[in-house]
């Protein structure tokens, strides 16, 4: 009797629309993990070896590491305060950011590739006059990596912007702001020290899915010349069959492993969120 | 010598005035409420004194320094919001330290002013707790804690109880006003609840729609109302249309039936139409003592409201609310009989229509 009662409490349509969302997910995964082990089967994790010893794997997947971390850290700059002051001073502008983070959804990757080169590719002179100031961004290594960073921030901005908002959201940061300011505290300690650390999951999230984008971005890296890891991925999949799919099971587990402690460091906070 | 002074202050949020030539001034230590429905801009006024908005007209002055362009995190002062709004990644001491730590004062000087604050409000034992762990009644007092660790020159608190359920809201109102007496503390309590109000106030300003309608002790507010919205909102109220009939007697009467009024009918004519008020407790039944305002009555219905009973009469054709304390051996007439109640001459208001 327990046990059909049991069985009828047993939420079995929940469950199969889990399975099978698990098994859309979790078997290309399993496949390309087989495959990536059967170039030798006396040797099972060669592709792994071969891939890692590649010089321009270990340069390419650093760069764009790197482009991540910066373009995260110049995204939160630009996007924390701008979501705060509208969320504060300017509600009736929500809409037109919003729209406004929407573009690149809409603007495709090549778009935006064309126009950065179109607009950086002269050099910036002086207005009225023809005295250079600054070279043409794409003529230099630097200028190009600024350029990369900028295209990655227009790639991330609608992700980083929408976590923002939602996590100022789930704490009514208006209150917050003004109890703040009545015990004498000023913005730059408001930001730091009360904003900041209750949008920390937000923040992580939006940091997470920068990260993913960022790392397997290839139209802006290609176009622009950039030795990324998503250029360089792709090149090998044209002309090797087992390395590109070790290096897929690899971002693969390093993209959960974040995610997992994602969960992990806010687990805690979410329940402070809430407030009551 | 007035402590913090509000004069002529108006607001305008684009063409609609919020709130109309405010004028008051508080003395140090003073509990002062403002009182009023919603919408009639308490809050505002607060806000104005918080420094969040700035006033479209007008000065508020501190203690002689003129604060009415002062950025809020300038001002020294406190702040009670209705939803505690504690910070949630800080601890019950962090919070309560956080303005101290703002103002750069020294590390020990903050823990001893954070535990003497524990102990003011009682939490001794919950000082190293997030705030989501605990109840909002212990959220609430965290956060006049925090107010008060800055020793702020005025204390102002926004409906800081109407989020709490009905017996803590009494015992932390009682508590708030010992703390602010024995701290010697300005403060302005706003509030829509007039029991409240008239529980804790050293004063009370009644508002409606942006003005000020009456500013008194909660004695005058309640027992000498000026105006008509102030007699209907503080208090439960019977009015009623009525006629004067002799300005030298301060006769007025209602469906024919007279009442004397012991503040008179000045200033008005015979024949003259106006509203008469007399609260529902100042009735009773009339014995052979009672010589004033005896009148007869139909009990029209009875109901019980726990420590009071409230008896609706019928005098002409005008009903009235009738209170009396209740007790097991009250002895309560029928309903529908003919009974004589009678109120004192001080009991009848006389009002403009
Ligand atoms: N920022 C604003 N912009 C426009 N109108 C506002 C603004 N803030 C308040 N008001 C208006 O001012 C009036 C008074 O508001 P206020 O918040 O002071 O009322 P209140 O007396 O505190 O009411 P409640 O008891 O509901 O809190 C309201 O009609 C409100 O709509
Ligand atoms: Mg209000």
């Amino acid at each position: 009797m327990k046990f059909l009662n049991r069985l009828r409490k047993f939420p079995f349509l929940a469950w199969l629309w889990f399975l099978l969302g698990a098994l859309y997910f979790v078997l290309p995964l399993l496949a390309t993990f087989e495959f990536s082990l059967s170039w030798d089967p006396a040797v099972p994790f060669k592709a792994y070896q071969r891939a890692f010893e590649d010089v321009r794997f270990w340069r390419s997947f650093i760069a764009s590491n790197v482009f991540a971390v910066i373009t995260i850290i110049a995204c939160i700059i630009l996007v924390v305060p701008t979501a705060y002051w509208i969320r504060l001073r300017l509600p009736q502008a929500r809409r037109i950011v919003e729209f406004i983070t929407l573009m690149p959804f809409v603007v495709p990757a090549i778009i935006l590739v064309f126009g950065l080169i179109r607009v950086y590719s002269t050099p910036f002179t002086i207005p009225f006059t023809n005295i250079v100031f600054m070279q043409a961004l794409t003529q230099f290594k630097a200028g190009t990596n600024i350029l990369i960073v900028a295209g990655y921030m227009v790639l991330a901005m609608p992700y980083m912007y929408r976590s923002v908002d939602t996590g100022m959201r789930t704490v009514d940061i208006l209150t917050l702001t003004e109890a703040a300011q009545s015990l004498g505290a000023s913005w730059f300690v408001i930001i730091t020290r009360v904003i900041l650390p209750n949008i920390r999951s937000a923040l992580l999230s939006g940091a997470l899915l920068t990260f993913a984008i960022v790392v397997g971005e290839v139209i802006l890296a290609s176009f622009l010349g950039v030795n990324a890891f998503g250029p360089y991925l792709f090149l090998l999949g044209q002309h090797r069959a087992y390395e590109p799919a070790a290096l897929s099971f690899v971002s693969f587990l390093l993209t959960w492993i974040a995610m997992g402690m994602i969960q992990l460091v806010t687990g805690g906070q979410n329940q402070t969120a809430g407030g009551h | 010598m007035s402590y913090l002074s509000i004069s002529n202050v108006t607001k305008q949020f684009g063409d609609t005035v919020v709130v109309d030539n405010f004028n008051l001034e508080i003395g140090k230590g003073e509990f002062v409420s403002f009182l009023g429905p919603s919408g009639c801009g308490k809050t505002t006024t607060l806000r104005m004194v918080a420094g969040f908005e700035n006033p479209t007209s007008g000065k508020i002055l501190l203690d002689g320094a003129d604060i009415t362009d002062k950025a809020p995190n300038q001002r020294n002062v406190g702040m009670i919001f209705q939803s505690y709004a504690l910070f949630p990644n800080m601890t019950v001491a962090q919070n309560i330290g956080f303005g101290l730590k703002v103002r750069k004062e020294a590390d020990a000087v903050v823990k001893q002013r954070v535990s003497e604050m524990i102990s003011l409000i009682n939490l001794e034992a919950h000082a190293n707790k997030y705030p989501y762990q605990l109840s909002g009644g212990q959220q609430q007092r965290v956060s006049l804690a925090r107010a008060l660790a800055i020793r702020p020159q005025v204390l102002l608190l926004d409906e800081p109880l109407s989020a709490l359920d009905a017996k803590i809201r009494v015992s932390l109102r009682s508590e708030i006003r010992s703390i602010q007496k024995s701290l010697g503390i300005t403060a302005i309590f706003v509030t829509h609840d007039q029991e409240e109000a008239l529980s804790i106030s050293d004063r009370i300003v009644v508002m409606n729609a942006g003005e000020m309608e009456q500013v008194g002790t909660p004695f005058e507010i309640y027992n000498f109302p000026k105006t008509r919205f102030v007699a209907n909102f503080v208090g439960s109220l019977n009015t009623a249309d009525a006629e004067v009939v002799d300005t030298a007697k301060g006769l007025v009467s209602v469906d024919g039936v007279q009442f004397t009024s012991a503040e008179g009918t000045k200033g008005r004519n015979k024949g003259d139409k106006v509203k008469v008020a007399i609260r529902p407790e100042r009735f009773s039944f009339a014995t052979q003592q009672h010589k004033d305002n005896v009148v007869d009555a139909i009990i029209e219905n009875i109901t019980f409201l726990g420590s009071v009973v409230r008896i609706q009469i019928k005098i002409g054709n005008t009903s009235f609310n009738m209170d009396t304390f209740n007790n097991p051996f009250l002895e309560l007439p029928k309903i529908g009989s003919k009974q004589q109640v009678t109120c004192s001459k001080e009991a009848v208001l006389v009002l403009d229509e």
